[in-house]
């Protein structure tokens, strides 16, 4: 093997074990011996009983299951058409459309359950506008799955557009040359050679389902309705504290998304889908002509249900004086918005804080993990299918439990030195948790470039450094952006390890949020809300334009 | 990357450096008193307090993890009993405030002290066309049917302290108004913010077991939420106040600890509707000696934790 290559996979093999592995570990010791966050290794496996003692485990991992399986479908009806539609059409304002469902990232998913619950609940908003309410539907099963669906809807969006839009029109132009119809040719060419990146995106919304605790926490509990995530929660966030037994669930969700993974790894690797062999692309896509605007329709309709009306809420109750004063012209005023605009407020700094740490973890994600995609799919040996599956543990993980990992790991009285205590620790913790994003979009990228592509280029006498640079990471680019946008999106509002992990003094946009929804009030929480969203948004926006500025040839394989 | 690098070690170096000759205060809510103290506290001494703020179980969940090497010096949580569970495990620092003279016996100890009290309430949308409610049982009448809601035991501490409370005052007779109010429809939906959030907008019209102080501000903010205390009894949650054994800096922490029970420390404290400490100090609503207080046993009602929350769970929630 030659010495770059080697030098590459341990880099990234070591980065993996300190971002992922370390933590792991500790939450399994955790879980083994329950006094080893003090120190102490007495009791081996004495909390394993928590397992047979009641059969509400059995419950939660069956709702959990079932609460994941919905979503999936969710996701599927309300991302798949968009995305195929922005995969193989030329969609007006199709970067603008990538934006728009890039913001229910950008949106707290406890933020985002609370302004539903405003909007349906009795005597909500919808009641204040037009006399009825939909608590019926909100508080059940299939309001939690609905709620958490526009969540998570955007990751199949991204993944479906990328992957169709790199298999391009070229594909299945072929096939109609051969005399296929153009449905016969969607569903027997262009439909099968994209399924590796639809499994990858419906593998991290399975993941995410089921270690999402916003929604189901405001929802569920109304509803009666257990998921394990709240069970380890509980455990985590109620004196007397149960690591050992949070770690044991985390240690079964882990189990669950392992086998989740193992069946989409089946999917995608029983054959070749390779679709980039370097041959020359007609990159024209389809235009709509008389479709247009039922087209638009559709796009608007998806916007609308899964980012202007919450997306409203929100904005709406931040300018409400009392939330008991109703949708009163006279109830709205600015007032919730001062405390986050005075000099030298903490918000502003939170905003600094989250905006920094966003963008380190997006680039750092996306080298890490450009490089993982890479040694799973084109390298040789044993480690590399380990390196696939430790890269979608912390999708398996609560955000809490990795964070606790990351405390034992990182806090232990035997390092010299240590990055906990510093903001160093949250980039770390960011990194490990959104490190499945790159990783899971790059492998399903990876798999429809042609290896014969890498080995053109070395037998035309460029090194292996070379190939990299020039033919592979350009062709691993689209997916490798849309990934850091996913990234930068989710950390610049990231909650739960900021909690755990932020040094005293220190706020994020997510923990100061939190607070003030918690403690302070909900309207000054929702407008900062609005703001990082404002801001982020409108970063995603211009880094966009700029890349179709740089030519979409360059960035759309 | 290199100038990533830079950027992560001067972000981490900033933060490492200002550790060394500093306070780290991890406190529960509630929201800006924290900052506040240590404001006020700077301005007093030079001494920076970097302060964690989340709540009780989210600061216990940290320490926890925590302790192998511990980062905090001084704690303010808003249980009680992790204040005795804690020196329990000799993890508190023996200390007498000077202040705390002034603080009734039961809410000091040679290792904490209260920063501050809070009592359980009914919270009554005023709006809510429902009759205004006086004892904790109205809220079991036909006329709030399905419009009453209270925090989750589990998840609140208080709401914990209040059903053992009312258990200590009224034996089984607290168990059968439980179960006339979930007979009622009255809903558990998570911790104190998810409870009362509802009833601001209407949707429902009380709380049973409010966190009087977090009340009391909304109302000031305009809200129509109106704090009742019902004569027949209700239970008082003090924040103890702490510092951790393993302080590398104990007259800093010493000095922290005298400010928060300070004059201008206590009048910190009463601005956002707690009761202070201190008897001598005047607070913003009703005082520890006008309500009518339940005492509870918190060493033998923590041991039955686990058995009384299976027992609500039971009466209410699994009706």
């Amino acid at each position: 093997m030659p010495r770059a290559a080697t030098v590459m996979t341990t880099a990234a093999a070591g980065a993996l074990i300190l971002l992922v592995g370390l933590p792991v570990l500790f939450i399994l010791l955790q879980a083994i011996f329950p006094e080893f966050a003090r120190g102490s290794l007495a009791d081996p496996f004495s909390k394993i009983v928590i397992l047979t003692e009641n059969d509400r485990l059995l419950v939660q991992t069956r709702n959990t299951l079932l609460l994941a399986g919905s979503v999936i479908i969710g996701c599927l009806i309300l991302g798949l058409p968009v995305g195929i539609l922005r995969g193989l059409c030329d969609i007006p304002g199709a970067r603008v459309w990538d934006v728009i469902f890039l913001i229910p990232f950008l949106i707290p998913p406890f933020i985002a359950a609370i302004a539903w619950m405003m909007l349906l609940q009795p005597r909500g908003y919808l009641f204040q506008l037009v006399g009825f309410d939909m608590a019926g539907f909100l508080f059940t099963f299939a309001g939690v799955a609905f709620v958490m669906t526009l969540n998570l809807f955007p990751l199949v969006y991204f993944a479906v557009s990328r992957a169709f839009e790199a298999v391009g029109g070229r594909f299945a132009a072929a096939a109609r040359v051969h005399g296929a119809g153009p449905v016969r040719a969607f569903l027997m060419i262009t439909l099968p050679l994209s399924i590796p990146a639809v499994a990858a995106s419906l593998l991290i919304v399975f993941a995410m389902s089921i270690e999402e605790f916003g929604t189901p926490a405001a929802l569920a509990a109304r509803t009666g309705f257990e998921v394990l995530v709240t069970g380890i929660y509980t455990r985590l966030s109620d004196w007397p504290i149960d690591l050992s037994g949070a770690a044991l669930g985390s240690v079964i969700l882990m189990l669950l998304v392992l086998a989740a993974f193992a069946i989409q790894n089946w999917i995608a690797t029983r054959r070749s889908y390779v679709s980039q062999t370097g041959k020359p692309a007609d990159a024209e896509k389809a235009q709509l002509g008389h479709w247009r605007w039922p087209v638009i329709g559709l796009f608007t309709l998806v916007a609308m249900i899964g980012v202007a009306i919450p997306l409203a809420t929100i904005v709406v109750t931040s300018f409400m004086g009392t939330i008991s004063g109703g949708l009163r012209l006279s109830n709205f005023d600015l007032r919730h918005y001062a405390p986050i605009f005075a000099t030298g407020s903490r918000a502003g700094q939170a905003l600094m804080t989250s905006g920094w740490l966003a963008v380190l973890t997006a680039f750092g994600t996306a080298l890490v993990g450009g490089v993982v995609a890479y040694i799973v799919v084109r390298g040789a040996g044993r480690g590399r299918a380990v390196m696939d599956g430790l890269s979608v543990l912390p999708n398996a993980i609560p955000a809490i439990v990795l964070a606790v990992g990351v405390i034992l790991a990182w806090n232990s009285p035997f390092l010299p030195v240590t990055l906990y205590g510093t903001a160093a620790i949250l980039l770390v913790a960011y990194i490990g948790i959104l490190l499945p994003y790159p990783i899971r979009y790059a492998v399903a990228r990876l798999r429809q470039i042609s290896g014969s592509l890498d080995d053109a280029a070395r037998v035309s006498g460029a090194s292996q450094g070379s190939t990299m640079r020039h033919i592979t990471l350009p062709l691993m680019a689209p997916s490798l952006i849309a990934a850091m946008m996913l990234v930068f999106a989710i950390a610049s509002r990231e909650l739960v390890a900021s909690i755990m992990l932020a040094p005293a003094g220190m706020r994020t946009v997510g923990t100061f949020v939190f607070a003030q929804f918690e403690q302070g009030s909900v309207q000054t929480g929702m407008a900062m809300s609005v703001i990082a969203i404002a801001i982020t948004s409108t970063i995603l926006l211009v880094v966009n334009l700029w890349l179709v500025r740089q030519g979409g040839n360059a960035f759309s394989g | 990357m290199l100038r990533t690098a830079t950027l992560v070690a001067s972000l981490g170096f900033g933060v490492s450096i200002a550790q060394a000759d500093t306070l780290t205060f991890y406190t529960a809510g509630p929201g800006g008193l924290a900052d506040a103290l240590a404001e006020a506290f700077e301005a007093e001494t030079g001494i920076r307090v970097n302060v964690f703020q989340a709540t009780t179980g989210q600061v216990m969940a940290r320490l926890e993890a925590e302790e192998s090497n511990p980062q905090a010096d001084v704690v303010v949580s808003a249980s009680w009993g992790s204040a005795e569970d804690m020196h329990e495990r000799g993890l508190l620092r023996e200390y007498t405030s000077p202040h705390a003279e002034n603080v009734p016996d039961f809410l000091t100890h040679s290792h904490y002290a209260a920063q501050g009290i809070s009592a359980l309430a009914i919270a009554w949308n005023t709006e809510s066309g429902t009759p205004q409610p006086s004892e904790w049982s109205d809220l079991a009448d036909e006329a709030y049917r399905d419009l009453v809601t209270m925090p989750d035991p589990a998840q609140s501490g208080s709401a914990f302290d209040l059903v053992a409370g009312l258990e200590a005052a009224m034996g089984d007779e607290a168990w059968e108004l439980l179960a006339a109010l979930a007979e009622n429809e009255m809903i558990v939906p998570g911790p104190n913010a998810a409870a009362l959030n509802p009833v601001l907008q209407g949707a429902k019209a009380a709380v049973f077991g409010a966190v009087d102080y977090i009340s009391y501000a909304r109302a000031d903010e305009g809200e129509t939420i109106e704090v009742i205390v019902p004569e027949s009894g209700t239970v008082i949650a003090p924040r103890p106040m702490m510092i951790l054994e393993s302080t590398a800096n104990p007259e800093a922490a010493q000095a922290f600890f005298d400010f928060v029970l300070s004059d201008a420390g206590q009048a910190l404290v009463a601005e956002t509707f707690l009761m202070p400490a201190r008897t001598d100090i005047e607070g913003r609503r009703p005082g520890i000696e006008d309500l009518n207080v339940i005492d509870i046993d918190t060493d033998a009602v923590a041991a039955r934790r686990d058995e009384i929350i299976a027992r609500f769970n039971e009466t209410v929630i699994d009706r």
